[in-house]
């Protein structure tokens, strides 16, 4: 046991400790070791030597030194995470912070089917934000129609990332100007008037809705904002080689298919 | 060697105050140490987290309203492209047409992966041509340099024949010079690699085509 032991005192420490190293520390051991700490009078001398202790407390110089530069650095880099995660909001809930906006993604998924069918389409709500739709979409490159166009093919512009701009037949024309400037020049959007509307302008993207009563209103920006493209159900569709015509009737596109 | 680490240890009888103060002094070193390692970690990983967007364009960059502004302006060079294409009866210029159609819409596709890659929405807070300087006047009912007006595209919708294709030329050389400007640009004030990349391209292959439209435009029957 002895040998077995000793033969691997670094392998198995915790059971040399007590049985095989008793024995040599007494006679062996205390030679070199023991002439320090034997001498009962060692204690003595060891205690003046405790202020190496003392010196080996604290130096508060460079803790300070560490603790304020880790508190910048934490500050700095705290912010910097804070700012990006505020700055990098989704759509979505930038979407939800806008008062007012109905998202029926949450409260009616089930009218948001999206399958390509010929003919006039029943929608839920007016102007419709979703559902069946024409195979044709309504060319939304910023186009601004002057007559009510096909609900069945703004949906799908919709379907494709664009914002449609509605509003009340018979606004004031400066109003009309003022809705018209967020459009021209801006792809995947386009704006009708619409007929029997509730308010004064209605925004719509797929799956969401915004009534205003003035051009003026802060939320459409905001609203053109969240939802262009980022609310498309197909990322990189277009918005060009659309129907350019207005009218309520949906046309039918002659592929001969 | 190995008796004297195991003498140390059991004598704790006669050397009591051995043990006693060498711990106090390992401990604070053990504390301070940890601290600084749990800390230096964090700092690392917070720098880590925040590098992407710290080194990536931001909302009002350079970079963002030229991607944005030069999507627009791609995506009208389709739409004539697109309505020249159904109906071009010149090999010539059926061919420019899918060319054109199919690069810009490509590269609105690899700058709207680059705004996605930014978490940077598809429209900004700025005003068209607002990372341009000297900018001021060039939007012309929200229109960029170049870009057709809506009357200009009814008419080509409305056009037929060499009528039609010799209107799709002019607007589309109209069209490159302004890409090539807002190109020539951003080249000037990027220091992305990425987009200093393609608007060069952009720049060569839009002065190439230019010169291509020229000949084709000069070999077309008149009428």
């Amino acid at each position: 046991m002895s040998i077995s032991t000793q033969g691997g005192p670094e392998r198995r420490p915790s059971v040399v400790k007590p049985a095989a190293g008793a024995k040599p520390n007494s006679p062996g051991g205390g030679k070199p070791k023991g002439s320090g700490a034997r001498p009962g009078g060692g204690k003595g001398p060891r205690k003046p030597v405790t202020p190496v202790k003392v010196a080996q407390q604290r130096s508060w110089g460079p803790i300070l030194l560490f603790v304020a530069v880790g508190a910048l650095a934490v500050g700095i880099i705290g912010y910097g995470a804070f700012a990006v995660i505020k700055g990098s909001e989704s759509w979505e809930d930038r979407a939800a912070g806008i008062d007012g906006i109905v998202n029926y993604r949450e409260t009616d998924p089930g009218m948001l089917t999206a399958n390509h069918k010929s003919g006039p389409q029943t929608y839920k709500t007016n102007p419709p934000v979703g559902g069946d739709h024409n195979t044709a979409w309504q060319n939304c490159m910023g186009d601004v129609y002057d007559a009510p166009i096909a609900n069945e093919h703004a949906v799908h512009s919709m379907e494709h990332g664009a914002v449609w701009i509605t509003y009340k037949t018979g606004l004031p024309q400066d109003q009309i100007d003022k809705l018209a400037e967020k459009v021209q020049g801006n792809e995947f959007m386009l704006m009708s008037p619409v007929d029997g509307l509730s308010n004064n302008i209605s925004l719509q993207a797929w799956g969401y809705q915004l009534k205003v009563d003035t051009a003026d209103d802060d939320r459409i920006d905001s609203f053109i904002r969240a939802l262009r493209v980022n609310a498309t159900q197909e990322p990189n569709a277009g918005c060009s080689s659309g129907v350019t015509a207005t009218g309520t009737t949906p046309r039918e596109i002659s592929t001969g298919s | 060697m190995s008796t004297t680490d195991i003498s140390s240890e059991p004598s704790t009888d006669d050397g009591s105050e051995e043990p006693v103060p060498a711990p106090p002094a390992r401990r604070f070193t053990t504390v301070w140490l940890t601290l600084a390692v749990v800390i230096g970690l964090a700092l690392g990983y917070a720098a880590g987290f925040l590098t992407p967007f710290a080194t990536t364009p931001g909302d009002d960059s350079v970079e963002a309203g030229f991607i944005r502004d030069m999507s627009t302006h791609h995506a009208q060079a389709v739409e004539m492209a697109m309505i020249m294409h159904t109906k071009a009866q010149d090999d010539q210029v059926a061919s420019l047409a899918a060319d054109i159609a199919i690069t810009q819409q490509g590269q609105i596709g690899t700058m709207s992966a680059w705004l996605r890659d930014w978490r940077l929405d598809p429209t900004g807070s700025e005003p068209r041509m607002a990372w341009m300087p000297n900018s001021q006047g060039s939007l012309t009912n929200g229109l960029m340099p170049g870009m057709a007006t809506p009357e200009q595209l009814d008419a080509l919708r409305a056009a037929t024949g060499v009528e039609a294709e010799k209107l799709f030329l002019d607007l589309m050389l109209t069209h490159h010079l302004g890409g090539i400007h807002m190109a020539e640009e951003v080249v000037d004030l990027t220091g992305n690699e990425d987009v200093d990349w393609l608007a060069g391209t952009m720049v060569a292959s839009q002065q190439r085509e230019i010169q291509a439209i020229q000949i084709i435009k000069s070999e077309l029957p008149a009428g």
